[in-house]
């Protein structure tokens, strides 16, 4: 178990540049998440990590030891890869005893080692089978079966999921998270699956263009989106953006859009700069409910979604499109008038030029 | 119209059967009638009519060639300069092909090329130097020598053929097994090759089958009995008097025995090698 701590780290091919300046510290037992749309260097940044791709400056330090110039057998990393990566001509067995093979641990400690990391998988019944052998999950299980064995410093993730079916895919998450709350290994885990980004991460990196857009833990990351890139990257349905002036009205500050007046009364942020000026108000779908209240947006139904727990509705506000999650006994109908209370302390304002939280 | 349509489809399959079968035929007829001529008695060889059926059999033609004409030494040296030639593209060419196919270094696509532009010159062009050299270094009329002019015009068939081998394994497995603590060159060996294993096999068949089958090189580059091979020592069997063609045919069905044998070992493999990477999956 280790630290890892990642500074100004580069990366470019040629003329361009897919890592910039990437500074992350990531403490004993954390769970750093790596998220971002592809191409955004995730991927990149976790191979340098495992040493399999070189930076193009920067250091990279596991524990306290500098592993810039170490090749990827002495890190004593772990990874598993999105196509598990599982050694095709050998059994089970052998795939997950391979590393303490090539580091030479006694036949009689590996056969032991494997047990107990298939019997932690529940995959005892597979160890005599070729990898050709398994469905999808119990590849996905090997794969972790031989990233755990060796008890690392550090457990890498590349993507794991993302060739599962949606069931299988929620049910290996919690496996996952099970996992490293049993084990305490300090783990990096890359993905563009939000929901995955805030179940597992004690620290989530939301990335963007080789840049760090914001890194903190998932509660901040939802609640206080740093710009609006990270507000619309998380959550489903995403953030609803209602523009506006800011203006300061007889009981506070109100947000003017097109069809009325917003109240913003308990509003956690310092605006006072922006009165008088163009603003961008992100509201979670989550936060909008049926009826009247003291901040309310009105607007005219567009179209009605059921998901069974909830009721997505969308309505047009002025000639914007706002998603409100609603409780499932909720079914308005197209066309209709709709009345919308609003959560006003969970607002965040941004800066349309910039894109930045204010 | 359903009629016409399965008339005319009628039609494409007679003409498709026709033209598959006559190329069949001109495929094995030779074999064939090799086979027959080497049954054959001298005097029911050279007749007035032709005599397509033997009316009969001997095996006196083969008898004679092993015993008499010294083609069990031609057939030696032939295997010697096979497997030698094998050995040579395994040894070089495989880590060649690996490194064309995961690295990326100067130079790498004009070393490619200049590994095709060699096998566009005709074969005759590169005799001449051939042979100097090897006369120069003291290779000529010697196996070793002949393996390596093989080699010399194999190799990059070799590597080609094995590249795209190496290119359809996924290169994540090497990362899993670099990490998993092996060397880039462990991981070649114990995880890629394995994978690759039918793909190496039928280019080495290949290989094999070409230097077997050779006959040029080896006329201009052995003078001796003691390093000829069997399509060199079949040829020199027609003197300026006789044509032995019964015992040429019995060379003939003696020489594509090995690769006969070759095909039936590795006829599975090698289907599933060169298919490979056809089919995802």
């Amino acid at each position: 178990m280790a630290t890892l701590s990642i500074n100004s780290v580069r990366k470019s091919f040629g003329a361009v540049e897919v890592l910039n300046n990437i500074d992350i510290e990531v403490e004993d037992g954390g769970f750093l998440v790596l998220l971002g749309p592809s191409g955004c260097g995730k991927s990149t940044l976790l191979a340098i990590i495992a040493g399999l791709e070189n930076s193009s400056g920067g250091d990279i330090l596991i524990g306290d030891k500098n592993v810039n110039d170490v090749h990827p057998k002495d890190r004593n990393i772990a990874m598993v890869f999105q196509s598990y990566a599982l050694y095709p001509t050998m059994p089970v067995r052998r795939n997950i005893g391979f590393g303490l093979e090539m580091r030479k641990v006694a036949p009689k400690d590996r056969e032991a080692a494997v047990q107990r990391a298939a019997e932690l998988l529940q995959i005892e019944h597979l160890l005599d089978r070729k990898p050709g052998q398994l469905s999808g999950g119990q590849r996905q299980r090997v794969a972790m079966g031989r990233a755990i064995v060796r008890n690392p410093d550090l457990f890498l993730f590349d993507e794991p999921l993302s060739n599962l079916d949606a069931k299988l895919r929620v049910e290996m998450r919690t496996e996952i998270k099970r996992l490293h709350d049993r084990l305490g290994t300090t783990t990096v885990y890359v993905t563009h699956d939000q929901v995955e980004a805030l179940t597992l991460g004690t620290k989530v990196a939301v990335m963007k263009g080789g840049v760090i857009q914001q890194l903190a833990d998932p509660e901040t990351i939802y609640d206080r989106p740093a710009n609006m890139f990270v507000a619309g990257f998380i959550g489903s349905p995403t953030m609803n953006f209602l523009k506006g002036t800011l203006e300061q009205g007889d009981g506070g500050l109100v947000l003017r859009h097109a069809a009325g007046t917003l109240a913003l009364a308990g509003l956690q942020q310092d605006v006072a700069g922006f009165v008088g000026r163009e603003v961008t108000a992100g509201i979670r779908p989550e936060m909008l409910d049926s009826g009247d209240g003291p901040a309310s947006l009105t607007g005219v139904v567009d179209v009605v979604e059921p998901t069974g727990p909830d009721t997505m509705v969308i309505a047009s506000v002025g000639g914007q499109l706002i998603t409100a999650r609603l409780g499932p006994k909720d079914r308005p109908r197209p066309g209709e008038p709709l009345t919308l209370t609003v959560d006003t302390t969970a607002i965040n304002l941004f800066d349309p030029v910039s894109g930045n939280r204010i | 119209m359903a009629a016409t349509r399965s008339r005319s489809k009628l039609l494409w399959d007679v003409i498709s059967y026709v033209v598959l079968v006559g190329l069949a035929f001109i495929a094995i007829a030779p074999i064939v009638w090799t086979f027959l001529t080497s049954l054959k008695f001298e005097e029911d060889i050279v007749t007035r009519t032709m005599q397509y059926i033997p009316s009969r059999i001997t095996f006196e033609n083969y008898v004679k060639l092993w015993n008499q004409s010294g083609y069990p030494v031609l057939v030696i040296n032939s295997l010697i300069v096979t497997t030698t030639t094998v050995l040579l593209c395994l040894l070089t060419g495989t880590v060649a092909a690996y490194a064309f196919s995961r690295f990326q270094f100067k130079g790498r696509t004009q070393l490619m090329l200049g590994y095709l532009v060699v096998r566009m010159f005709p074969a005759v062009l590169m005799i001449i130097p051939l042979f100097i050299i090897m006369r120069q270094v003291g290779l000529l009329d010697s196996t070793i020598g002949l393996a390596i002019a093989y080699t010399s015009f194999l190799l990059p068939l070799f590597v080609w053929m094995l590249k795209g081998f190496f290119d359809a394994a996924p290169k994540e497995l090497e990362s899993a097994a670099r990490i998993d603590g092996t060397t880039r060159l462990g991981a070649m060996f114990m995880v890629v090759i394995p994978i690759a294993r039918n793909g190496l096999l039928a280019t080495c068949v290949f290989v094999a089958i070409a230097a077997w089958n050779e006959f040029l090189f080896a006329l201009m580059l052995t003078t001796s009995q003691g390093s000829r091979t069997w399509p060199v020592g079949l040829q020199l069997m027609v003197g300026e008097f006789q044509l032995p063609w019964g015992m040429l045919a019995a060379g003939g069905m003696i020489s594509i025995l090995p690769v006969i044998v070759l095909f039936a070992i590795v006829q599975r493999a090698m289907v599933a090698g060169l298919t490979a990477g056809a089919v995802k999956g």
